[in-house]
């Protein structure tokens, strides 16, 4: 299987150097070809019923945290907001 | 003796009846911190000031005859992707370089339930992807045993530094060999326990169906107290298991008697050392004696196990990581043209290469088209996997292998080959497909490094597999040493 390293960067919001790239490609396809080899299992995935996460009610809790510990970690932000390039043109 | 040497039961021990006091033993620590931390780099952040209040606390409790947590006052380093309020947690990643946790991880509530003593956060691979600590954006832990060779990883820094006595005993996490692999690498006992038994609430997710904590230490019993404090169930893991969970250390067994030992071929094939297969069946050939039951057994689908085990963690870490964005909290880039071009730029600058390709191969296993082809039959052999262990523990109690194919390689040895590097993982990953627990423990000596083997038991058995490794650690007379750095 070859994999267009381009592409799959794009999907992943990443970019590769060009001066990496044909390291990277070799790299990414020597994994490529390691992990395709799987054996044939003839079955269905099922579901592990044993295994089910165990969900919280979804009820409100009191709060924990203040708006300002919160922010505190963000890259950017003004008057108590993060602030992102425009989203929508 | 010096204080930072002895063991955390020991140390418990002295601190109960007053030989010592909990400061002077946390001194104690950060003395050989200042002395040796220079040529190990186990270290990320560094807690004493903090670690010598805690420790006073402890002191003051004591002195009013407060009963307290049996490992109250211990100085316990916890790796780097383990969330504690007002302490960064950077995953040794530019990405988190200076975040700081507005929250503790479930696990250091307990930790702090029990009034253990934090030393500093410890080094790793970037966020837990990597077997030599290499990957890490900072720097690379050395192995106390021979400082020009890697300590493991990812929790090389954890590892590394109870090995070096820079701590008495440290919490890791487990995604493939995590803890194990370092563990064996630097002559350490490591426990991953069975999913769901530790929160992983505050772990920094790289695999979420495959992470979780566990302890180490320089022997069986205090990897036990260690486990016995941060297991239980938590609401807050939805994938926690709610059941009883025993204190592993007061049912702690050193009778091997009648232990059924299976050992798997395919773990002893090509690949592995002969040296580490001599030591290993050596190890297992002195259970024998003392009257362990020794049974060849088969687990046919390993030979898949690593294939199966980079195609399902990477899949999760293409998506666990895509929060990374720049947004909400660390990295960002400086220069960005919209929206597109700041998430690229930010994760390209923010993540190291190792993590870009697991991203990478996991968006790609998961991409339109290729999901029947990856992810669908990893996920059946997966189950596969789990069946053959659930058969081959219908009839032995524990399973004996290797740790590592190898003793620790050279810094720098692996680095530029990804499969050579992956290759190390060959005998753990298998354990953390099926969800099941497993210790590394020293068994011998290669050039003067330390080889581990590894027992492995079934989901939620944690008291056989630590009883089985504490029988072994009486046979050859206790492991407990630190090592001393050249």
């Amino acid at each position: 299987m070859n994999i267009d390293i381009k592409h799959v960067a794009k999907l992943a919001r990443l970019r590769i150097e060009d001066e990496k790239l044909s390291k990277f490609e070799n790299d990414m396809q020597a994994i490529v070809n390691m992990v395709e080899n799987l054996p044939e299992i003839k079955e269905e995935l099922v579901l592990d019923k044993d295994n089910a996460m165990v969900l919280r009610h979804d009820t409100a809790e009191i709060r924990k945290f203040t708006r300002d510990e919160l922010l505190k970690n963000a890259p950017h932000i003004q008057a108590g907001c993060l602030v992102v390039p425009k989203t929508v043109e | 003796m010096e204080l930072y040497e002895k063991s955390a039961h020991e140390l418990s021990e002295m601190l109960k009846n007053k030989k010592c006091s909990a400061v002077e033993l946390t001194e104690s620590v950060f003395k050989r911190i200042s002395d040796v931390e220079e040529k190990v780099d186990a270290y990320l952040t560094i807690c004493k000031d903090t670690a010598l209040e805690e420790a006073k606390k402890v002191d003051e409790k004591l002195s009013i005859g407060e009963k307290l947590h049996p490992l109250a006052g211990i100085p316990i380093g916890i790796k780097d992707n383990i969330s504690t309020k007002g302490i960064k947690t950077t995953c040794a990643s530019k990405m988190l370089g200076e975040y700081v946790p507005p929250f503790d991880a479930s696990v250091m509530n307990k930790i702090k339930s029990a009034d253990m003593v934090i030393t500093g956060k410890l080094n790793m691979d970037e966020f837990a992807m990597g077997s030599s600590t290499e990957n890490s954006y900072f720097k690379t832990t050395k192995n106390p045993y021979d400082l020009s060779r890697i300590p493991g990883g990812s929790s090389g820094g954890s590892a590394a530094a109870v090995a070096a006595g820079e701590a008495v005993v440290s919490l890791g996490s487990d995604t493939g060999g995590s803890i194990r692999q370092p563990a064996a690498y630097c002559g350490v006992v490591g426990l991953k326990p069975t999913y769901g038994s530790v929160s992983r609430y505050g772990l920094v997710a790289f695999a979420s169906s495959l992470d979780q904590i566990g302890p180490i230490g320089r022997n069986v019993t205090d990897v036990a107290m260690l486990q016995s404090v941060i297991c239980g169930h938590d609401k807050m893991d939805a994938t926690s298991k709610n059941i009883e969970y025993p204190d592993f250390t007061k049912s702690l067994s050193s009778n091997v008697k009648g232990l059924k030992i299976g050992i798997p071929k395919e773990y002893f094939g090509k690949g592995i050392d002969s040296s580490v297969k001599t030591s290993v069946m050596n190890a297992v050939k002195e259970l024998e004696n003392n009257g362990a039951v020794v049974k060849e057994i088969s687990l046919p689908s390993t030979d898949y196990a690593i294939n199966a085990y980079y195609i399902l963690s990477s899949a999760e870490a293409s998506s666990n990581l895509a929060r990374f964005d720049g947004v909400k909290y660390g990295y960002r880039t400086e220069n960005y043209n919209g929206l597109v071009d700041m998430y690229e730029k930010t994760r390209s600058e923010g993540f190291g290469d190792e993590v870009k390709r697991r991203i990478m191969l996991g968006t790609f296993v998961l991409s339109s088209g290729y999901y029947d082809a990856y992810y669908k039959k990893a996920k059946l052999l997966q189950k596969k996997i789990s069946d053959e262990f659930n058969g081959a523990f219908s009839d032995v109690d524990i399973i004996a292998t290797p740790t590592t194919p190898s003793a620790a390689f050279k810094i720098g040895e692996n680095i530029g080959d990804p499969l050579k590097m992956y290759a190390t993982d060959i005998c753990t990953v298998t354990i953390n497909i099926a969800g099941l627990p497993a210790v590394s423990l020293p068994c011998g000596k290669d050039n003067g490094m330390p080889v581990g083997m590894q027992f492995i038991a079934n989901k939620f058995n944690e008291q056989t597999l630590l009883n089985a490794a504490f029988g072994y650690e009486q046979i050859v007379g206790g492991f407990n040493s630190v090592a001393a750095i050249k």
